[in-house]
């Protein structure tokens, strides 16, 4: 690509495009494609059908004297979690449910705010708009109370109605950023440029509208918190790495920042790394964007990239490169709680060297964010760690 | 009280005295007879415009005769200054009684020179006196008639077989409304309402005798137990967000008798003219004032002291009355060697006369305890009204979102269906026949939650009570036959009753502060009496032990109903989230 800087000598690559090539491999031969229930995306009147459905599922109910209830599939239970190495957690098929009934003090409030909610996205789609879960908290704030009552809500009846949560013309704003060596084209015709720069470009807020995607990138970065992704930035990482593509969902990633990762995968297959802190929450949400969560698993198929790689920071790393003691963190009970909780989950089975990496982690009971790399020189993240990791293939 | 009415009083209070000491009936059982008043007046030939009332006193049933008439005499007379007359037995002047059903071992009678007007004053008080004792003692039961001019006209009182919950104190309590209130017009009965009461018990507090007093040779400790409940009892999570309208506080002596007569001018309630000497109604934003306005002619109990509720102006154009809030103050006396008669007719005569200033000596402890029993039950009824009100709101939002849709659609497939499911002709039609469907729907699953006749709380005065309460099933279970008895039934009238053929039988301890107390539970339509005691845990009065019942299966209607009122405080706490 002409606009493409500088990067490092093509035989630097050498490991990657090893790596990309075996990728390309699974890909045709079926491996790591999205499913085709994924690609069909629900028309409007679709949708509005289906709310018009649970409506009337209501009124009769009301009519034979029955206390109406919505069914939602039990979304926070591993029992309902499936896993396949291609596509990461998704729900099972038959998976149980949950009752979300009019005449039960507990959940009646619930039942009310589902039908508030339904009611709202049924106009948005009637109307062709777009709302945020924002916009639809501050709707009604007395009434919803708080910002989580309404993002749960939204995920329940994506799940209930089986429809990803922009056919519901619900939008959530983008907190991620990329940068790197990508250009396309939004959906209102924006031409966007992430040129390689000290500043970045925001995740659009609608996924599914980027067109025309173009990049050279050998590689896409998923950089786990926003402080590392700028100070990698500001060396200019991009340029020394060049082409590579850059992205932070900071910290947990939302929805868009999550479908954009998926997005580059679908379209260019070029080898996903991530870099992390080497703690649990650090693996945790490395595991979002690999094999998805569990609250979002009705939608795993959108939204995971089961090829991404596990870049850094290792736990082994920490030994590798002797950092101190002192700047490593005593893992807590809660950091304890969440490895065990990771290592019970039943992807770890597929990736041994994780788990070797995570029994590593447990043994030495402490963890270590990325800035403690800094303790050997305040650039050695981009200027040596990642640029060795990349050239020989350090990742798992 | 028309001295004749207070004669009648005292003698019926010292017979079940005598039949409860000599009979030997433990303190915790019931009394299980029969007594006859009847009242025979004619013109006198003494004095005009008056008529000769003979008034004859007999007993029957399992009362053990044995009863010392000159003693009677001699322990009566000081309580009945007023009267002239002289008391007779039957035997030794033959019978009166125009009852011949009745079997009379005892039979005593007197005769006054009484006008019409007084007359009928003295047999008001007396049936008020009589539907005072059969709340507590629900197996005894009263033939009351009066001929005036050879005209009869006579009233059966008894609430045998009627719902009673039996308090840890040992006393039992009538529990169906309809002794305590009007069911219309006074209330709001749109709403849903529990036929019974649900009182919370407070926890004993001793109370101290005045020095003067209290040479009376007794051993043990004199306490006042204090009993709450709303009448009404708002079912389920009614919409009964009115004040209540009115407290109702009823006095009861040893043995459960009661205290004092219905007379506003007996000195010992004068403590009581206080409405805030010892309960705090401002902390529930109630402004009491002392009632004297009582009507003898009613046919509900009338309490021994009442207040009314002063209402802010901005709220006097308030229609609809809220429940009342029936205090019962039971005083009593607890000793571990039996008591004997004369100590127990002493007490009730030294509580007759010199209640208020025992009260008053105790005021610290007394305050304390009716406090916490009231306390509990208007927070548990305004715990209902807030969780109502949030139905309410919440069934709203559903209804308008439903509305939002259906008037939003262009499917006329869609509308047609909704429509037709409701059988509405349009959609102002539609919204008006969905929320009331939704409102009826929900509330009536709610109210299914609530079940009172098989739950029974145990008291928690640990596995003596415990012991008593299968004790006292088993009594019930073997004494109460399957017949009907209905409160102050006239011989005129068909015999019937509500609770015809339902025997209930529950134990409440005392509860202190906010435990889940027995008032909570709620009961729609009792039918066969479960006299299972279950288990459960209630706070203990003073030492704070919670003791379970080992004596009881865990019925499933209870776990529902904790389960329940687990969700209402979850509903109802800060930081509850859907």
């Amino acid at each position: 690509m002409a606009l493409a800087p500088m990067g490092p000598e093509a035989s630097f690559f050498d490991a990657l495009d090893r790596h990309r090539a075996s990728l390309l491999a699974m890909v045709k031969k079926g491996a790591g494609e999205t499913p085709d229930r994924a690609t069909r995306v629900p028309s409007s009147s679709e949708v509005l059908t289906s709310i018009e459905n649970i409506i009337q599922d209501i009124i009769k109910s009301l009519a034979r004297n029955e206390a109406p209830a919505f069914t939602i599939d039990n979304r926070s239970s591993w029992e309902n979690m499936t896993f396949e190495d291609a596509f990461g957690l998704q729900m099972r098929p038959q998976c149980t449910t949950r009752k979300i009934k009019s005449d039960s003090l507990r959940s009646v409030r619930k039942f009310a705010l589902i039908l508030k909610i339904l009611s709202m996205i049924y106009k948005l789609i009637q109307s062709n708009t777009y709302a945020t879960k924002r916009d639809i908290y501050y709707t009604e704030s007395q009434l919803f109370r708080n910002q989580a009552a309404v993002d749960s809500i939204i995920d329940d009846i994506s799940c209930m109605l089986k429809v990803p949560r922009r056919s519901l013309h619900v939008i959530s704003t983008s907190k991620g950023l990329i940068a790197g060596n990508l250009r396309y084209v939004e959906e209102d015709g924006t031409q966007v440029q992430c040129m390689c720069s000290a500043t970045a470009t925001a995740v659009p807020s609608n996924i599914q509208g980027m067109q025309n995607l173009v990049t050279d990138a050998k590689f896409l970065l998923i950089v786990e918190k926003d402080a590392t992704f700028q100070r990698l930035l500001d060396d200019n990482f991009c340029s020394r790495m060049s082409p590579c593509i850059m992205v932070t969902g900071k910290g947990t990633p939302d929805l868009n920042t999550r479908l954009l990762v998926k997005k580059l995968w679908d379209t260019f297959h070029i080898p996903v790394f991530t870099l992390v802190d080497a703690d649990p929450y650090g693996i945790e949400i490395m595991c979002i964007y690999k094999y998805g969560s569990m609250s979002m698993s009705f939608e795993a198929h959108n939204l995971t990239v089961p090829t991404i790689r596990w870049l850094g920071l290792l736990p082994s790393d920490i030994k590798r490169l002797n950092i101190p003691k002192d700047s490593l963190i005593p893992l807590t009970r809660r950091d304890q709680m969440k490895l065990d909780s990771i290592l019970r989950r039943p992807y770890i089975t597929y990736h041994p060297f994780w788990k070797k990496e995570m029994e590593m982690l447990a043994d030495s009971k402490t963890k270590a964010e990325i800035q403690a790399l800094s303790f050997l020189s305040s650039d050695y993240l981009s200027r040596v760690y990642l640029p060795n990791k990349l050239r020989f293939g350090g990742w798992i | 009280m028309e001295r004749t009415a207070l004669a009648v009083c005292e003698i019926l209070r010292y017979l079940i005295i005598h039949w409860k000491c000599e009979a030997g009936i433990p303190k915790g059982a019931l009394l299980d007879g029969q007594l006859a008043i009847s009242i025979e007046a004619l013109p006198s030939k003494h004095l005009p415009d008056s008529l000769r009332c003979i008034i004859t006193i007999a007993s029957a049933g399992n009362v053990d005769g044995g009863l010392d008439f000159k003693k009677l005499l001699q322990d009566i007379q000081p309580a009945l200054p007023r009267l002239s007359a002289k008391l007779t037995l039957a035997s030794e002047e033959g019978g009166h009684s125009q009852d011949t059903s009745v079997k009379a071992p005892c039979q005593m009678t007197f005769e006054v020179d009484e006008n019409s007007r007084s007359l009928m004053t003295d047999c008001l008080v007396i049936k008020h006196f009589l539907r005072k004792i059969i709340i507590v003692h629900h197996k005894l039961k009263f033939n009351f008639s009066v001929t005036v001019n050879g005209i009869l006209s006579a009233e059966i009182f008894g609430a045998e077989n009627e719902p009673v919950l039996r308090l840890s104190n040992g006393i039992s309590l009538a529990v169906g409304f309809q002794h305590y209130v009007s069911s219309k017009p006074q209330f709001n009965w749109t709403e849903p309402h529990c036929s019974r009461l649900h009182p919370v018990l407070g926890h004993p507090a001793p109370l101290s005798i005045p020095g003067a007093k209290a040479n009376m040779g007794l051993l043990g400790e004199l306490t006042l137990t204090p009993a709450a409940a709303l009448c009404p009892s708002p079912k389920g999570f009614s919409s009964q967000l009115n004040r209540i309208s009115s407290p109702y506080i009823f006095l009861y002596g040893p043995l459960g008798l009661p205290l004092v007569a219905s007379d506003q001018e007996q000195p010992s309630t004068a403590v009581f003219r206080d409405a805030s000497y010892f309960i705090d109604w401002k902390k529930h934003n109630l402004f009491m004032l002392p009632n004297l306005d009582l009507n003898l002619d009613t046919q509900f109990i009338l309490p021994d002291v009442n207040y009314k509720v002063e209402l802010p102006e901005e709220n006097q154009s308030q229609n609809a009355q809220g429940p009342v809030l029936l205090l019962f103050l039971f005083v009593d006396f607890q000793s571990g060697v039996p008591v004997h008669q004369g100590e127990i007719w002493g007490l009730h005569t030294l509580l007759t006369t010199h209640l208020s200033t025992i009260l008053s000596e105790s005021r610290s402890t007394v305050q304390d305890s009716i406090q916490s029993a009231v306390d509990q039950v208007l927070e548990l009824h305004h715990q209902a009204a807030k969780t109502h009100q949030r139905l309410q709101a919440s069934l709203s939002v559903a209804v308008t979102s439903i509305m939002s849709v259906l008037t939003g659609s262009t499917s006329s497939s869609f509308r047609k269906t909704c429509l037709q499911a409701l059988e509405a002709v349009d959609t102002q039609e539609f919204s008006a026949k969905l929320h009331r469907i939704f409102y009826d729907i929900t509330q009536h699953q709610f109210l299914n939650h609530c079940s009172c006749d098989t739950e029974q709380h145990l008291t928690p005065e640990k596995k003596i009570s415990a012991q008593n309460t299968k004790d006292q099933h088993k009594n019930i279970g073997l004494e109460f036959p399957a017949e009907s008895s209905g409160q102050a039934e006239n011989k005129r009238l068909k015999r019937s009753s509500p609770n015809q053929g339902r025997e209930e039988s529950r134990t409440l301890g005392p509860a202190r502060d906010l435990s889940p107390p027995e008032s909570v539970t709620r009961d729609c339509d009792p039918t066969e009496a479960s006299l299972t005691a279950r288990g459960s845990q209630t706070q203990v009065a003073n030492d704070g032990v919670q003791a379970a019942d080992a004596a009881s299966p865990l019925g499933g209607l209870e776990d529902l109903w904790l389960q329940e009122v687990s969700n209402l405080s979850e509903w109802l706490s800060p930081g509850h989230r859907s």
